[in-house]
């Protein structure tokens, strides 16, 4: 009785929530299905009109150039032991006309400085690290290749943060261009001819490019370089690759084009060096580093009056390991959605601000609409409508109405990213991973995204309690480089 | 009833547009790879005659003969392997890939689409007419430096520096100029085209360095340093000492660094004072190294302790370029300097000593 009497009190309470929510809750996920098809119809005419000018781009010129930008490649390193090698290898060997990398050893534990120093046979020099931006973490001593010619910088300091030894080594750095780039990513050969054409075509207004960064995992690595792309098969992997195929390449791209990209991911992003100076380096303290810095570039080059441009160049230029398991992915997720949050509170005076332009008034606005407030929709609609047909208080109708317009338009949104990749950049040459693919985007609806909607929603609810960040471990299960050269490199540690 | 027809729609309508999208990705997928194949087949026969043509191996003119007999299909495929060849040769090779280009007509139809209306055509043409550098080209591609597409601009630009004919170079300036809020051209991709015009432009760059517009006198003291020529040095000082534009500052202080005298160290050092900008004072530290005179030995060596270490470190890398005479500077501040300036001179001596500079100097005293 007292059992029946609850099922009924839910079924009304249900039954009144939804004579409220059931038609917003569908013109939701109408509304941002839709955004994400236009947005991949602005990447798309992007595409097109970045292969047009392949033909004429003068990529050979921009690689003997005399007079062209300088790039550093800043590498932020905690025990990385797994993948460091690789790693700095691969970005010594990127064509490029000019370019240092400056390793910073962000105080690890394990053996990635025993690694690099075998490696790359280093020594120790005094030389010192200036403080064009402030930093935490002290230096403890910086180190180069005996040959004193090969252009690699090991600092190794105390460990202080990501984003502290990023603008360590955005202090090291003597070039006009700095790229962040995460240890365990591989960059194609080009990526920095790639990401710095902007800079090179509108070198008085570009501050800011990103790139688009994919899965590397089970993809063939050879002496550090990319040679064969494969899908892995894990489905939490698979699922994640249509996911950055979806968000970071054809969003990106979008936004790029539309003249409002506010998020360049911190695992590949390339700045201007006297603009990361002006603005002080990344954010120590903002666990959505990546974000912060780029909000911050908008506000300070508006505040300033200066015209400036943030692009993302769409050509696939790095490689990244995603993680493996629910576990590393749970907290990835919940500290992404929590730096999200903390970004757009931090940054909402910019909202709706006409002073911003298209920064405020289209693209914070949607990031609050559909990317902050998209989790407890996609939940709280999820709940009750499966409650509510249960109960008997949505009809079938509804309830299937509800899959295709949340569910049905997602797949087929990702249908579309899958078809335009295919049509543009087709990097997965095997059948059996497009099979694969396919299938994923449609099991990505089927547990994963209701999985990473509460787990935004516990690193949303953890900021607004006050907790304080945890930045977690990425498990590396490295490139499984096993050329000889890399071996070699890496033996006798 | 409605809710259940519309969900029929909606349904019908996403599942429909599913199916589209996968049979798109499986044409897409299928024609690509047998496109490739075909192409691989009709090309087989003509790869070594290309080869040989690239390497410059065809003495006899059969490679360059074959190729431009095959047929407009064969050539269709063949074209973007010739193109892609065309700025990786150069001498004897480049000018028979230009002569088979021309052989297909692909020069005249180049020039034809210089006026185009679509703007990926003209850049296109001028990409192509510079690749296969006809100094008859340069007049006609010239015009395309004051479109209103900035990359065709761009594109032209670099085709007249790869035609290399000095008559185009004030043409670049002219591109230069801000319009609608836009630069012209990119400072580097004007001074790497002037560059590469070589020593012709000389006067040309004269009258750039007094234009108004600095965006034309900063280009002109890039090139002036970067291309050595001795002829601007004059002006060079000038602006250093007086340019309303920090840019032109800049880039006349590393002009002169490449082609200045030892009058030019002092005048060099004056901007190395804490009253001007930091990216000036530096450029200078660095200048100096560049122009290797005596006469700034004591005062780089007193920029070793500056506050600005980034300068302290150019000063030092200055000292080891100079030579025996630096490096004694530099063993001095080392030893018997202060905390900022021994660490300044400590660093730079052991980068020189993994570079084996120090023991050249050595040998050399």
């Amino acid at each position: 009785m007292i059992q029946f009497d609850f099922l009924g009190g839910l079924a009304r309470v249900v039954s009144a929530i939804m004579n409220v929510v059931a038609g917003p809750v569908l013109v939701y996920f109408i509304v941002v299905n839709t955004s994400l098809l236009v947005l991949m119809g602005l990447a798309g005419g992007e595409f097109l009109r970045q292969h047009r000018r392949k033909g004429y781009a003068g990529r050979e010129e921009a690689v003997a150039s005399q007079l062209g930008q300088g790039v550093s490649v800043v590498v932020p390193a905690h025990n990385e032991e797994v993948v460091i090698v690789t790693s700095v290898q691969a970005l010594l060997a990127l064509r490029f006309a000019r370019h240092e990398v400056i390793v910073v050893d962000d105080g690890s534990t394990d053996t990635t400085f025993e690694r690099l120093r075998r490696a790359f046979d280093l020594v120790p020099v005094s030389r010192e690290v200036p403080s064009d931006v402030t930093t935490r973490g002290a230096v403890i001593d910086v180190h180069v290749p005996r040959d004193g010619r090969t252009r690699l910088v090991l600092v190794r300091k105390k460990n202080s943060g990501r984003s502290d030894s990023i603008n360590v080594g955005i202090n090291a750095s003597i070039e006009s261009l700095v790229v962040f780039i995460d240890a365990d990513s591989i960059l194609e050969p080009d990526a920095l001819i790639s990401v710095t054409k902007p800079f090179a075509d509108d070198p008085t207004r570009v501050v800011a490019t990103g790139g688009v960064i994919r899965a590397v995992n089970a993809c063939k690595i050879v002496d550090g370089r990319m040679v064969e792309v494969r899908l892995d098969k894990a489905w939490l992997v698979r699922i994640q690759v249509v996911e950055y195929l979806r968000a970071f390449m054809l969003g990106r791209s979008g936004w790029s084009r539309f003249g409002a990209l506010i998020l360049i991911s911190g695992a590949f992003g390339m700045f201007r060096r006297d603009v990361l100076v002006e603005v002080g380096g990344l954010d120590p303290d903002s666990i959505g580093e990546d974000f912060e810095l780029v909000m911050r570039i908008h506000r300070y080059m508006i505040d300033n009056g200066r015209d400036y441009r943030v692009k993302f160049v769409a050509e696939p230029v790095s490689w990244t390991e995603v993680p493996v398991t629910v576990k590393v992915l749970r907290s990835q997720r919940k500290r992404w959605h929590r730096g999200l949050w903390e970004t757009l509170w931090k940054y909402r005076g910019m909202l709706f601000n006409p002073r911003y332009g298209r920064v405020g008034l289209v693209a914070l606005p949607y990031y609050w609409t559909f990317e902050l407030i998209a989790p407890v929709l996609e939940l709280g609609g999820f709940v009750l409508v499966v409650l509510g047909f249960a109960l008997g208080v949505v009809n079938t109708s509804y309830a299937l109405m509800f899959m295709a317009v949340a569910y049905g338009y997602a797949t087929l949104v990702t249908l579309v990213a899958m078809a335009i990749e295919e049509l543009t950049f087709h990097k997965y040459r095997r059948w059996r991973d497009l099979g694969a693919i396919l299938m994923a985007s449609v099991l990505e609806n089927v547990g994963y995204r209701q999985a990473t909607a509460w787990w935004r929603l516990e690193g949303w609810w953890a900021s607004l309690r006050g907790r304080k960040p945890v930045w977690g471990t990425m498990t590396r299960q490295g490139f499984g480089d096993d050329s000889p050269a890399v071996a070699a490199m890496s033996r006798d540690v | 009833m409605n809710v259940g027809r519309t969900f029929l729609i909606v349904g019908a309508a996403i599942g429909l547009a599913c199916a589209s999208a996968i049979v798109v990705v499986a044409i897409a997928k299928l024609r690509r790879g047998r496109v490739a194949a075909r192409s691989r087949a009709m090309l087989a026969p003509y790869r070594h005659s290309l080869i040989t043509m690239v390497s410059g191996e065809d003495d006899d003119g059969q490679a360059r003969e074959a190729l431009s007999a095959v047929s407009a299909p064969i050539w269709v495929r063949l074209r973007p392997s010739v193109v892609a060849f065309l700025p990786k040769v150069r001498g004897l090779p480049a000018d028979n890939l230009g002569e088979l280009m021309r052989a297909h007509g692909e020069i005249d139809e180049a020039t034809r689409r210089l006026t185009s209306r679509s703007a990926v055509r003209r850049a296109r043409a001028a990409y192509l007419l510079g690749l296969v550098r006809d100094p008859a080209s340069a007049a006609l591609v010239l015009p395309l430096l004051s479109d209103h597409v900035a990359d065709v601009r761009l594109v032209a630009a670099r085709a007249l520096g790869t035609i290399g004919d000095p008559a185009a170079a004030s043409g670049i300036l002219d591109a230069l100029r801000t319009q609608n809020g836009q630069i012209g051209l990119p400072a580097w991709v004007a001074a790497e085209a002037l560059l590469a015009m070589g020593p012709g432009i000389g006067p040309v760059l004269q009258i750039g360095l007094a234009s108004k517009d600095p965006a034309v006198r900063n280009v002109c003291a890039k090139v002036g340093g970067h291309g050595t020529y001795l002829s601007t040095v004059p002006q060079l000082r000038v602006l250093l000492a007086t340019d309303s534009d920090g840019d032109v500052r800049v880039s006349s202080a590393v002009a002169l660094g490449r082609v200045g005298g030892a009058h030019d160290a002092a005048i060099l050092l004056r901007h190395t004072d804490a009253s001007e900008p930091t990216v000036l004072r530096r450029t200078c530290a660095t200048a100096l190294g560049d122009l290797g005179q005596h006469e700034s030995l004591e005062a780089l060596a007193g920029l070793l302790a500056d506050d600005d270490r980034r300068l302290a470190e150019r000063a030092a890398d200055s000292l080891v370029r100079i030579g025996p005479e630096g490096i004694v500077q530099l063993e001095m501040a080392a030893t018997t300097g202060q905390g900022l300036s021994a660490q300044a001179a400590g660093g730079a001596l052991e980068v020189a000593g993994l570079r084996g500079q120090l023991a050249h100097i050595a040998m050399g005293s």
